[in-house]
């Protein structure tokens, strides 16, 4: 998979999964805050921003695994930093990676346009929602409002992530920082309404 | 032998394997047993001092008040159960306390074994066992490592940050769209300046020849022997154990999502 | 030297370089030649291409970017494209601008063997050569040390070694002393001086300050604006023939080509040849005291007010994680005064301009600004009145065009909207960014940034502007413009307090110094009376500016010969 990767975009994947690793522990702080006020389902409520980091890898960098690996490098680097949940969140990057890289596998890599970048937030959902429903027991909850969690979560993925990430980063390519990447060429010709590449 | 000699990828394929095998139950005792070994095991062979330790682990002992919590009071009663107390649609009983106080402890076992890997094991270390022993590409791993670098700049650059906002003159962001414009006014330049940062590592590191070629032969080479299989072995006889006794105390159940 | 009849190492032909998308080349039809042993300066202004070619010399380009590459280079008679990936890094390595960007492992030792692995070298001769390498640069005690705690000097000694551990034919230094201080500056290149007499390998180095390289060079390319070769020879016949014409395309002279340029416009330097060295440039003055004079009359003067203190700091004292950062510091800051403060790395400079900017506060100890004490001013009217500008431009950029970043603090004033476009078109203008209104701020070049963070810090007429080493890291021409915009602040009876490394900017500007060292003030007065101060300047790792090096030249020259008499 990573044959076809230049150094640099490897790199690039890498920095932004730090960036995001350290955006996630935030996060998390904030997750418990709501928590608190509306139980398990408060942390549904963003769950959303946990998978940003593998939309914006993806819309920016464009190959296969992007998706999947920032996600995944993220969790990893998050845990080096100093996430008590360990190598299992290693595992839960995965899963989450695996939602958005096959809604961007199914466009075969070639279409970034918004509801693409919105169906893989809730991609990303949908996985990350399962593997919770097996791993911390929502099966102990009752039927409704496991649903309601679900529902919830499957928002938050599509703004959180997909809305927010796509946000992100074209608000990044502005910059000119990502002038060598397709989404800063597609700025500079003034064709950003349609992301699709050829 | 202390803890942080043993491989890095044995000690991280051992917390998985474990909490495997924790998840599988679903009992309180079960994974208080855990919690309670690995943490002894981290402070007597893993050197660990109990502040450091702690400042990690608190942030999940409120987690997992807060699972207890929401397991309480949005629990499915089954007919049957022994009420404790009821007020309108809340319902407690002792069967759904036991359920709540499980998901807890499971939680905080979980996060034990995994502070254990982590204040054991030196992240350069854990990438260069990743890549000889479980073959990462060392593509990958390297640039895993030039991002993660990357981390202790940007913590001094999010400072700095902070401070040209209050010179600025940036009012405290109080509406949701003003902590949105407040969200991307900081991580827009940093990974404005990361990403520029990236490319030039990227070049660098090309430029001492590095070609992400899978043949490498490490100077710092990580090893595996019997030592560490036997570490390996004692983490899931440690596990084992938890569930014996608590089978002894008639505890012991298996989570099969029925609950 | 002699080089020439010997075999080139390195050969270009008709090289050119186009990024993709850009109908202009940065570089076009360049055919030199690199010889075994020699060192080459490879000179030109800002954005004519010299770093994309030395990444071309190195096989990065066009890989790494999306360009295209015309034209053949070859390294001892073999085409680069017959290498295999990687292959040629062994002959021919490279040490970039940037110190924080070069390395990707956590530890010098593992770095170092990073590259020795890239490069195959049996594992158990890789610890011999980090050592090797290490004691090359003076490093050998930093093996088992954090490569992030490193300062920027080591840093780029450390770049250093890990090209030398792989004992290249060719080294390109990418201006490996751009973001240094003087005095680390000074010490690289002292050793590479070192190792180029021992070592053999050849030079190319690309550099903007010429000072400290100018004797250890044996020839000059330079590039003009076009990427087109302008001149390609000695380095003496390169400054006494082209010295006007280099000045034109925007090239920083040696200190001694300048000043022999501006005595023989004024008659005084009567040399054939304009000067390369300091000795050259004496002998060429018909008086060399009269001459100092007349290059010393550059000298800003400022109507300093002498009554109205605007800030003044009192007996200050600060302590961070148990360690005195600060120690009893007093001074002040009068209207109309350009107050600079230097010391070396680590002696609080930083830490004290975010005490007077109110970014935290002392431990012990007050600052007064105007009427009260910082801490009596509410923030929002503190920010109008007080600015600061960071190290970083970019730091302090946060809107998301040129014009609302202007606009950001006017906005928050809730001035109208006509109001603020009068304002900011009047800053844009004088900072000569108005055709830049609608530009992503990011997106300018670096002397833009410079210009634009300043007049950020401009537009609500601040009585007093701390600025952190603004000078650092930039070309020659933005600090250029920046000291202009400075100026126009303090004929306006504005106050600044700038902290800088630059002592030719201190000693043409600053109106008193305030020297810091390991937290404590150990001058404050005059520019002039501190480079009499040999201790100061020590501790202090200063280096005293050109036209007193010059002065004490003369000096020692004239005391010679008065010695060789007697």
């Amino acid at each position: 998979m990573l044959e076809k990767w230049k150094l640099r975009e490897v790199i690039v994947l890498s920095v932004l999964a730090v960036v995001f690793a350290v955006v996630y522990l935030v996060f998390l702080q904030f997750g418990n805050v709501l928590y608190g006020m509306f139980g398990l389902i408060g942390y549904d409520l963003i769950f959303g921003i946990w998978f940003i980091v593998s939309i914006i890898a993806a819309y920016i960098i464009r190959k296969p695994g992007a998706a999947f690996l920032s996600e995944t490098i993220a969790a990893a680097i998050e845990v080096m930093i100093g996430n008590a949940v360990g190598p299992r969140l290693i595992l839960s990057g995965m899963i989450q990676g695996i939602g958005a890289e096959a809604v961007f596998a199914a466009t075969k890599w070639k279409n970034y346009r918004t509801w693409v970048l919105i169906a893989a937030g809730m991609g990303s959902s949908v996985t990350s929602f399962i593997w919770g429903y097996f791993i911390s027991g929502y099966a102990a909850l009752s039927p409704a409002y496991v649903t309601a969690m679900f529902f919830v979560r499957l928002i938050s993925g599509a703004l959180l992530a997909g809305l927010l990430g796509k946000w992100l980063s074209e608000s990044l390519a502005k910059t000119g920082a990502l002038n060598s990447f397709p989404i800063g060429k597609e700025l500079k010709r003034g064709k950003t309404k349609n992301g699709i590449t050829a | 032998m202390p803890l942080h000699k043993f491989n890095p990828s044995i000690k991280a394929f051992t917390v998985i394997v474990c909490v495997l095998i924790l998840s599988v139950f679903f009992d309180p005792v079960t994974p208080f047993l855990t919690l309670v070994m690995t943490a002894a095991a981290t402070f007597i062979f893993g050197r660990v001092s109990f502040k450091r330790w702690i400042l990690l682990f608190s942030p999940f002992i409120f987690m997992a008040a807060v699972y207890i919590w929401s397991a309480l009071i949005f629990s499915k009663t089954i007919e049957g159960e022994t009420i404790l107390w009821s007020w309108g649609i809340f319902t407690l009983t002792e069967e759904g306390f036991q359920r709540a106080l499980s998901l807890g402890m499971r939680v905080l076992s979980f996060t034990s074994l995994s502070l254990l890997f982590i204040l054991t094991t030196k992240p350069t270390e854990f990438l260069l066992s990743l890549m000889q022993q479980c073959r990462l590409p060392p593509k990958l791993a390297y640039g895993i490592m030039a991002g993660y670098r990357f981390l202790p700049l940007m913590k001094e650059e999010f400072e700095i940050i902070r401070s040209a906002h209050r010179i600025r003159g940036v009012p405290k962001a109080r509406t949701l769209p003003e902590k949105m414009a407040e969200f991307k006014r900081y991580t827009v330049p940093l990974l404005a300046g990361a990403i520029r940062k990236a490319e030039r590592t990227a070049m660098a590191m090309e430029s001492k020849g590095f070609t992400g070629d899978k043949n490498r032969d490490f100077y710092h080479k990580i090893s595996v022997s019997w030592k560490d299989w036997a570490y390996f072995a004692i983490f899931i006889g440690a596990v084992l154990f938890s569930t014996y006794i608590s089978w002894l105390l008639g505890f012991l159940k298996l989570y099969n999502g029925e609950l | 030297m002699a080089l020439q009849h010997k075999q080139p190492l390195l050969i270009t032909e008709q090289l050119s370089f186009r990024h993709e998308d850009v109908k202009n080349p940065i570089f076009k039809n360049v055919n030199f030649s690199l010889y075994p042993g020699e060192a080459v300066l490879l000179l030109g202004p800002s954005g004519c291409g010299k770093s994309t070619l030395a990444f071309c010399l190195n096989k990065l380009y066009p890989e790494a970017v999306d360009g295209e590459l015309d034209g053949t280079i070859s390294f001892k008679g073999k085409k680069f494209e017959e290498f295999r990936p990687g292959e040629i890094n062994q002959h021919i390595g490279i040490v970039f601008q940037d110190p924080e960007s070069q390395f990707c492992m956590t530890t010098v030792e593992d770095e170092l063997a990073f590259g020795l692995e890239n490069m195959k070298t049996p594992p158990e001769e890789i610890e011999s050569k980090i050592d090797e390498a290490l004691e090359l640069v003076d490093l050998l005690p930093y093996k088992h040390t954090l490569i992030h705690t490193l300062s920027g000097g080591q840093k780029q000694k450390l770049a250093l070694a890990c090209v030398l551990s792989l004992k290249p034919e060719i080294l390109i230094l990418d201006e490996p002393t751009a973001n240094l201080d003087p005095a680390s500056s000074y010490e690289l290149t002292r050793i590479i001086k070192k190792l180029k007499e021992n070592q053999a390998f050849s030079l190319l180095i690309i550099e903007h300050k010429l000072d400290d390289w100018i004797d250890l060079t044996d020839r000059c390319v330079v590039l003009n604006r076009e990427g087109e070769i302008l001149f390609n020879g000695s380095t003496a016949d390169c400054f006494n023939k082209y010295a006007e014409e280099l000045l034109l395309e925007g090239i920083w002279l040696p200190s001694a080509v300048r000043a022999g340029l501006i005595g023989k416009k004024a008659g005084i330097y009567k040399g054939e040849k304009l000067p390369l060295t300091d000795q050259e440039l004496i002998a060429g003055f018909v008086n060399p005291y009269a001459a100092l004079q007349i290059l010393d009359n550059q000298k800003t003067k400022h109507q300093v007010s002498e009554e109205q203190i605007i800030l003044s700091a009192e007996n200050l004292y600060f302590h961070k994680n148990g360690k005195d950062l600060l120690k009893n510091i007093s001074f002040s800051v009068r209207k109309g005064e350009f107050v600079a403060i230097a010391g070396s790395n680590g002696s609080g400079k930083t830490t004290l301009s975010g005490l007077l900017a109110g970014l935290y506060a002392p431990s012990k100890g007050s600052i007064l600004f105007g009427d009260r004490s910082l801490s009596q001013w509410k923030e929002q009217e503190l920010r109008l009145k007080l600015g600061y500008v960071f190290q970083n431009p970019e730091h302090q950029l946060i809107a998301d065009s040129v014009f609302d970043e202007i606009a950001f603090s006017l906005k928050i004033q809730r001035m109208t909207d006509a109001d603020i476009k009068k304002v900011v078109q009047a800053v844009l203008h004088q900072v000569n960014l108005l055709q830049h209104a609608d530009m992503h701020p990011f997106s300018l070049s670096q002397g833009q940034k410079r210009r634009l963070s300043v007049a950020s810090m401009l537009v609500n007429d601040q009585d007093l502007l701390l600025l952190d080493e603004p000078t650092f890291g930039q070309d020659a021409r933005t600090s250029v413009e920046l000291m202009k915009l400075l100026e126009t602040k303090i004929q306006s009876g504005g106050s600044v307090v700038m902290i800088t490394h630059d002592m030719e900017i201190l000693h043409s500007y600053a109106d008193k110094v305030i020297v810091l060292s390991e937290g404590e003030k150990i001058y404050d007065g005059l520019p002039d009376a501190l480079w009499k101060k040999e201790e100061i300047m020590k501790i202090a790792s200063l280096k005293v500016p050109y036209i007193e090096k010059l002065r004490n030249n003369i000096g020692s020259i004239a005391g010679r010969e008065k010695f060789a008499l007697t």
